[in-house]
């Protein structure tokens, strides 16, 4: 990680256009002049609601689909090329496993197709479960485990080819409260010891406000960047979402969301 | 954690045989039903006129069937009846098995190609439908007229190919159909996941779509094995080839008047084929399902 990362934005969107169904009766505009920079180890959250173009955002970025205008590179180097050099790590909602593999071989994935060595890769898978917390169930089937171990596995399978940016889909979304906060701390611990740069992609204010550097509000038809919400939180801890700043951020994010604080106090934004 | 593991795996194993102890307590429950059943309406027939003639020309006792088993086949023969029939079930077994892995081959071959270029399915698709439309048993003669003219080099073309090649095609259809859904089957999270890796075509196909396919292919395998059994056994008889159980069927049955219970020991050797085709197909499921919950062992 290095002289790429460091000359280049982690990620940089310029005047993306995404539209389905172009020139047909049933054309969407998913996305409309999208522009986004962001820094090497930056945490961005994406909100909005639902068909503001979020997961489409976030496939364009990956090279899951394709762009209609505008471009994307990744440390410099194209979507595509991006996807074939291994530079980001994906996670959906789903949590996506194959049943017909272990746990452990669910996260060699990755390293399998690229051909890794078996005892290479093994390695790899183990390190990473060690870092879910899921060694002990290494050997396990993905069915026999909880919703939120699954989403770890995932998670750790996101991680397997140790890419420089991660793409999450509403990872946590379909986990309860106290999970989805240990994970939330997790994920946090995991950014922090592994300086990769990530998306995330939700539907929660507190969620956004608690892991985010930066908020990305988006709106629908046709989906576009609204509002970006700077937070200063420093070092998260068990008392961060009790603080004056993390109200104050979800406050910004709501009003944001309901797109009110341009009008009403734009420099507020700009405090956090 | 070793520990848990293994023993959860070995617990699932023997549920499985459990369960299969309890099938085949159930099947021997159906074999005693049946005997008890033929030998019920024989006694009654005995008493009251019955719409069906339960002589012992046309109903024999089970006990004559098990007897004709240690019967000469011709008098004076070396060969039991019982020996015949399991020769000739095995030859037919043999056809049967050849039949069902071309067509089994062949089916797969044709769903993959159908999967990846969406051309061949529109294009193949419905002359895979059509062509189970022609009646392929009626036509057996046809081919085997065609097969005799058929010279490929060293291997001479006997009818038994022409048998093996009905049974093949009959097999052919419901596996390549099934195999097509199974490999349409992944989840389009699934595939995006296999496209961020950078996944090639052939990964994908041995990654993803080969493992999801196989609670569709499971189910095809059986339909595919029942009909390639039953192609060989009706294609053996109106062909008339020798050395397996359908034409022993038809020969049996021509010495009814004077050995009426041997058709019947032809009949339980075609009943043997069947087993046999399902005993391998219940191995394959087996096998192939090792790794899958048990809900996707439909
Ligand atoms: N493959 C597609 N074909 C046509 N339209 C699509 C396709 N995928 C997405 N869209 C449209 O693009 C818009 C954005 O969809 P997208 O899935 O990105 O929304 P989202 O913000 O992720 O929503 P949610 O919060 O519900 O996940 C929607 O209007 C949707 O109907
Ligand atoms: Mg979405």
């Amino acid at each position: 990680m290095s002289s790429v990362q460091t000359s280049h934005q982690a990620v940089d969107v310029q005047g993306l256009w995404k539209i389905f169904n172009e020139g047909s009766n049933n054309e969407v505009t998913a996305l409309s002049d999208i522009n986004l920079s962001i820094k090497p180890g930056e945490f961005i959250s994406l909100i909005g609601p639902s068909g503001c173009g979020k997961s489409t955002l976030l496939r364009v970025i990956g090279d899951l689909t394709d762009a209609t205008r505008g471009e994307v590179f990744i440390a410099g180097e194209t979507a595509h090329i991006a996807r074939e050099k291994q530079l980001y790590g994906i996670a959906f909602q789903q949590a996506a496993l194959f049943d017909w593999r272990t746990v452990r071989r669910n996260v060699e994935l990755p390293l399998e197709l690229q051909g890794l060595g078996k005892k290479e890769r093994r390695e790899r898978a183990l390190e990473l479960l060690e870092l879910v917390q899921l060694s002990d169930f290494a050997e396990h089937r993905p069915w026999e485990l909880s919703g939120g171990m699954q989403q770890r596995v995932a998670i750790a399978r996101s991680l397997a080819v140790d890419p420089p940016l991660l793409l999450m889909d509403e990872p946590f979304g379909a986990l309860d409260e106290m999970t989805r906060e240990r994970m939330q701390n997790e994920l946090l611990r995991i950014c922090q010891e592994t300086g990769k740069t990530i998306i995330f992609v939700t539907h929660s204010i507190p969620e956004a406000v608690y892991l985010s550097d930066r908020v990305v509000v988006m709106s629908p038809r046709p989906g576009r960047i609204t509002h970006t919400v700077p937070i200063e939180l420093g070092e998260r801890n068990e008392d961060t979402r009790e603080t004056d700043t993390f109200y104050a951020g979800v406050t910004a994010v709501r009003e944001a969301l309901r797109g009110r604080s341009t009008s009403a106090s734009p420099s507020r934004i700009e405090e956090f | 954690m070793r520990e848990p593991v293994s023993g959860k795996q070995r617990g699932a194993t023997r549920t499985r045989v459990q369960r299969g102890v309890i099938s085949i307590l159930w099947a021997l429950a159906g074999v005693a039903l049946v005997v008890f059943m033929w030998e019920a309406v024989k006694f009654v027939g005995s008493f009251i006129d019955l719409p069906l003639n339960t002589s012992d020309t046309s109903m024999p006792h089970v006990w004559t069937m098990v007897d004709a088993f240690s019967n000469p086949v011709v008098r004076g023969s070396d060969t039991t009846v019982l020996q015949a029939v399991v020769s000739a079930t095995l030859t037919s077994l043999k056809i049967a098995l050849g039949g069902f892995a071309i067509g089994v081959t062949f089916g797969i071959i044709l769903a993959v190609i159908m999967q990846r270029f969406a051309f061949f399915e529109r294009g193949l698709l419905p002359f895979v439908i059509a062509s189970q439309t022609v009646p392929l048993i009626a036509l057996a003669p046809l081919i085997v007229g065609l097969g005799n003219r058929i010279s490929l080099g060293p291997i001479e073309w006997t009818t038994t190919y022409s048998v093996m090649f009905i049974a093949a095609y009959l097999a052919f259809f419901p596996l390549s159909v099934g195999a097509l859904r199974g490999l349409q089957a992944p989840s389009a999270t699934s595939l995006e996941l296999m496209r961020s890796y950078a996944a090639r075509p052939n990964q994908m196909l041995w990654k993803l779509r080969f493992p999801s396919s196989v609670p569709y292919l499971v189910p095809a395998l059986k339909v595919s094995a029942a009909a390639a059994v039953v192609g060989t056994v009706v294609a053996e008889i109106s062909t008339g080839v020798k050395g397996g159980v359908g034409r022993l069927l038809i020969e049996y049955a021509r010495e009814t008047t004077s050995q009426p219970a041997k058709v019947y020991v032809a009949v339980f050797g075609a009943i043997a084929l069947g087993l046999a085709a399902a005993a391998l197909v219940s191995a394959l499921d087996l096998y192939l399902t090792r790794n899958l919950p048990k809900e996707s062992q439909a």
